[in-house]
């Protein structure tokens, strides 16, 4: 499988602060992926790197097999880029927006109303001629990604871009994405994590200017996925002996108790059966995304500020 | 870059900055002859209270070349405004961050730099033809008779002085943050002329020497007294360009 995006040691400070330390990234074709970390790790950092938008202290960045140079950057003709807050000529309608973008990308003139309106189409605009000045923040940030997608980019970088939305306008932006992916790859970033569970195949988390975790969606979850057994008894009496018989229980309540051992539930439960113990609920724990993250950022130095 | 080129002209007429402009020096180019044609008339109005402070007003007499030298009087503000309005020609789009998807769609940043550099210097030829043809115009009709000599000499120099005025702007458009920054650097190189102009020595190299179209007209001045600082504006204008380009071109957006 080829790879759309190489990062490599990708080193990044702004006077005293380090916000990336040596980032290792490599995003395969043909994908979702979800690029997350809390507010201020450094992912807008890094795709600004990327853009050729910021220079890099070290390391390197290349799309597409050419490297990207800070400033004028050719590899930019693969990239379409939706910043997290994205700003237009307000004088002009979406529709001359976007044949001012595809007259720039070089796309033929031919072909250039046809596509505008597909994209256009896509992103529910269609029927919007009223000039941008007065467009509510999903609208653009919807036109943001007909321009983004509009030049057939092979890579498409979204900074945040449901962040800010209301929950119907988030939906609608992640709709567009999945239905993006046929034609791209796609770059996403957030700390939104169920829009991470939703649409991506591959995610990576960034913590401390480094990746901490990278890989598919259920490998990612799988790294702490147990087989834990969370089982909640009636009586804290109970709860008591089989803590006190069975070695690997974890207390977390004092009637909750959690197996870590699942190779012993058939033992335990007997033992439950025997001694007439009702309980409430039993039940395997799944480890969600939010857990990871959680655990990941708590076992990193934990010394940033206060994420999402 | 065609499509850039007509972006600027969308902005500038859909903002309505370009029918700003055409007003302001339209009425600057009328306001020449204008002032040449109703001074003997106003001096005229004003007689009896001039005699009654004790001053005797001789016959006034006018001709094209009072016009002309309100038109070297006019130019300098018909500048600044010009000046004034081009200082957010690039800044206004950092501070925006419009840029950011021009340059990630793939435009080159020279081809950026390039257009705004078209735009403003385009609109400071076509404008400046404006207020020339208009003064010119009505001088004809007014004095038509009157010869100026070195006339055209004259309203290219300032023509040259302005282009020099507005590499400057560039140059500070390119690397400065906001439209304040590059109206402060542009009006710092101006005072340094000014103050530079000052050295007997240096006057006939300095930009500011274009300003004296008049003096050609009047017989003080000979053309050729202009050539060393025609030399000096031509390569300022182009280095400043070439400055710009390379800031432009590593500046953050």
């Amino acid at each position: 499988m080829t790879s759309v995006l190489e990062i490599s040691g990708l080193k990044k400070s702004f006077g005293e602060k380090k916000v990336l330390q040596g980032v290792d990234l490599t995003v395969p074709e043909k994908k979702v992926f979800g690029f997350v970390g809390r507010n201020g790790a450094g992912k807008t950092t890094t795709m600004k790197v990327t853009l050729g938008l910021l220079a890099a202290d070290a390391g390197e960045v290349s799309v597409c097999g050419e490297t990207v140079h800070y400033g004028n950057t050719k590899t930019n003709r693969f990239i379409g880029y939706l910043p997290d807050v994205p700003e237009y000529y307000s004088f002009m309608t979406a529709m001359e927006y976007l044949k001012f973008c595809g007259e720039i990308t070089g796309l033929p003139s031919n072909e250039s109303k046809g596509r505008c309106e597909e994209m256009l189409r896509l992103v529910g605009l269609a029927d919007e001629k009223h000039r941008i000045k007065g467009y509510s923040r999903g609208m653009k940030q919807r036109l943001g990604i007909a321009q983004a997608l509009l030049g057939r980019p092979k890579l498409l970088i979204c900074d945040e871009p449901t962040s800010a939305l209301d929950p119907l306008g988030r939906k609608e932006i992640l709709d567009v994405l999945v239905a993006a992916k046929e034609e791209t790859t796609i770059l996403f970033s957030t700390h939104v994590l169920s829009d991470v569970e939703h649409i991506c195949d591959e995610m990576a988390l960034l913590n401390d200017g480094k990746i901490v975790m990278q890989g598919s969606i259920e490998e990612v979850k799988s790294k702490r996925r147990s087989n834990a057994v969370e089982i909640q008894l009636e009586r804290e009496a109970d709860a008591k002996t089989l803590a006190g018989t069975f070695g690997g229980f974890q207390v977390i309540k004092p009637e909750v108790l959690l197996l870590k051992d699942a190779a012993v539930v058939s033992d335990v439960l007997r033992f439950m059966a025997d001694h007439d113990m009702p309980f409430v609920r039993m039940e395997k724990q799944e480890a969600t995304l939010e857990d990871v993250f959680m655990e990941v950022l708590k076992s990193g130095s934990g010394n940033g500020k206060e994420g999402k | 870059m065609k499509a850039f080129l007509k972006k600027e002209w969308m902005e500038m007429t859909r903002t309505g900055r370009l029918l700003i402009l055409v007003i302001i020096f339209t009425i600057f180019g009328i306001m020449n002859p204008a002032i040449a044609k109703l001074t003997p008339w106003m001096m005229e109005m004003l007689e009896d209270s001039i005699a009654q402070s004790g001053l005797q007003i001789g016959v006034v007499t006018v001709n094209a070349l009072t016009s002309w030298t309100q038109f070297y009087k006019n130019a300098p503000m018909a500048l600044i405004v010009i000046v004034l309005m081009s200082s957010g020609i690039l800044t206004n789009e950092y501070q925006k961050g419009t840029l950011v998807q021009v340059v990630t769609k793939g435009l080159s940043r020279k081809k950026i730099m390039l257009s705004k550099m078209i735009v403003t210097y385009g609109c400071w030829t076509a404008l400046y033809l404006l207020y020339f043809g208009i003064t010119y115009g009505y001088t004809a009709y007014f004095w038509g008779g009157d010869e100026v000599p070195h006339l055209l000499f004259g309203v290219f120099a300032y023509w040259l002085f302005g282009m020099v005025v507005l590499a400057v702007l560039m140059a500070f458009s390119a690397a400065a943050n906001s439209g304040g920054q590059v109206l402060l650097g542009t009006g710092s190189v101006m005072a340094v002329l000014f103050f530079a102009n000052y050295v007997p020595k240096l006057q006939k190299y300095l930009p500011l020497q274009l300003m004296n179209g008049l003096q050609t007209a009047v017989g003080a001045m000979e053309v050729k007294e202009f050539y060393a600082a025609m030399i000096i504006a031509g390569a300022v204008t182009v280095g400043c360009g070439m400055i710009s380009m390379v800031v432009f071109d590593r500046r953050a957006l």
